[in-house]
């Protein structure tokens, strides 16, 4: 795990990412700095036929298949602890310019999305929708501290971690913990 | 676009030789066994990524919609499209329900450009979250 030391440093610039509309290397494995096109697909459909017709409304993962046929699984987006189905739902079926990293590990190759804009002339997005679209469905300021730590005041995550603790042990565990400590 | 990748075209090349578009085609049924993990962090390493120390992220970075993946026993990584009839695969609550969990599933397996897909049918079985590790590498990555 000699990656883990990196871990904080990496989040700690998704916090506080500075403006530029170019991919910024994380240190990652194998990585790639990559700016490419490609269509975005729903990956179900893409993989099975199971095509509702707007990519699943934002309840799917989402890929970019490469006028190679290549298709590429976007993991990670330009913010925290979140995805990239929120930065690519808006250009479902759609060509794009997909910018980010591509890393290699563990005999898997995935893609983090930092930057995308519609092909080939559209306006560059940085991938950190997730935050807006987030503050919105949850009553926050986008750009608050409350959107910012979104994952600290997630419903759907203090419910889970709030029964079962931050070990998935119970709450009891926690506490066994944390009086260790 | 000068910065497309080697394996992207050289793979796509191989692709094209064969056909312009993929065929689409049955999944291969599998029954898979592991821990239900957090893709991003099990990949790129950037922190320990499994068991109690890593449960929390997990979950943040399930609702995060973050891909969920299996990690089987035998070190496979599988990324979870479909949990039953439920298509969600970003943020389905169902799935941080089980996220660090030892699982059994039944489904189909797609296999793509170097990803492992999974269709999961049914969780066969639920042993909870059997890695008990945070004694060895804390709660991963800020502490609690």
């Amino acid at each position: 795990m000699k990656r883990i030391s990196s871990a904080a440093a990496l989040i700690a610039g998704l916090l506080a990412a500075a403006p530029a509309w170019a991919a910024e290397e994380w240190g990652l494995p194998e990585e790639e700095v990559a700016r490419f096109e490609a269509k975005v697909v729903d990956v179900l459909c893409e993989l099975t036929g199971d095509c509702p017709g707007d990519c699943g409304a934002g309840n799917r993962q989402l890929g970019l298949v490469t006028d190679a046929g290549v298709l590429v699984l976007p993991v990670k987006n330009f913010t925290a602890f979140s995805g990239a189905a929120a930065e690519l739902i808006d250009f479902c079926g759609k060509r794009v310019v997909a910018d980010g990293l591509f890393t290699t590990n563990r005999d898997t190759k995935i893609f983090a999305l930092q930057f995308v804009k519609e092909a080939p002339d559209g306006k560059w997005r940085r991938a950190n929708r997730f935050l807006t679209k987030w503050a919105e469905a949850n009553g926050f300021q986008a750009g608050g501290p409350e959107a910012k730590q979104w994952f600290r005041n997630d419903p759907q995550v203090k419910a889970v971690i709030g029964r079962d603790g931050v070990l998935g042990l119970g709450t009891e565990a926690d506490k066994d913990y944390l009086e260790k400590q | 676009m000068s910065r497309i990748p080697a394996w992207i075209a050289a793979t796509g090349l191989a692709l094209t030789a064969v056909t312009a578009e993929p065929a689409l085609a049955a999944g291969e049924r599998v029954k898979v066994t592991g821990e239900v993990i957090d893709s991003w962090c099990y990949i790129t390493e950037i922190m320990f990524p499994e068991g109690s120390a890593h449960h929390q992220c997990a979950v943040w970075c399930a609702a995060g919609g973050i891909p969920v993946g299996i990690l089987g026993d035998d070190g496979t990584v599988y990324m979870v499209l479909k949990m039953g009839d439920d298509a969600t695969s970003v943020a389905n609550p169902a799935v941080l329900e089980i996220q660090t969990h030892r699982v059994k599933v039944d489904g189909a397996l797609y296999k793509r450009d170097g990803i492992n897909y999974l269709i999961v049918d049914r969780v066969l079985a639920d042993e909870g979250i059997v890695k008990v590790n945070h004694e060895e590498w804390g709660v991963q990555p800020f502490g609690k």
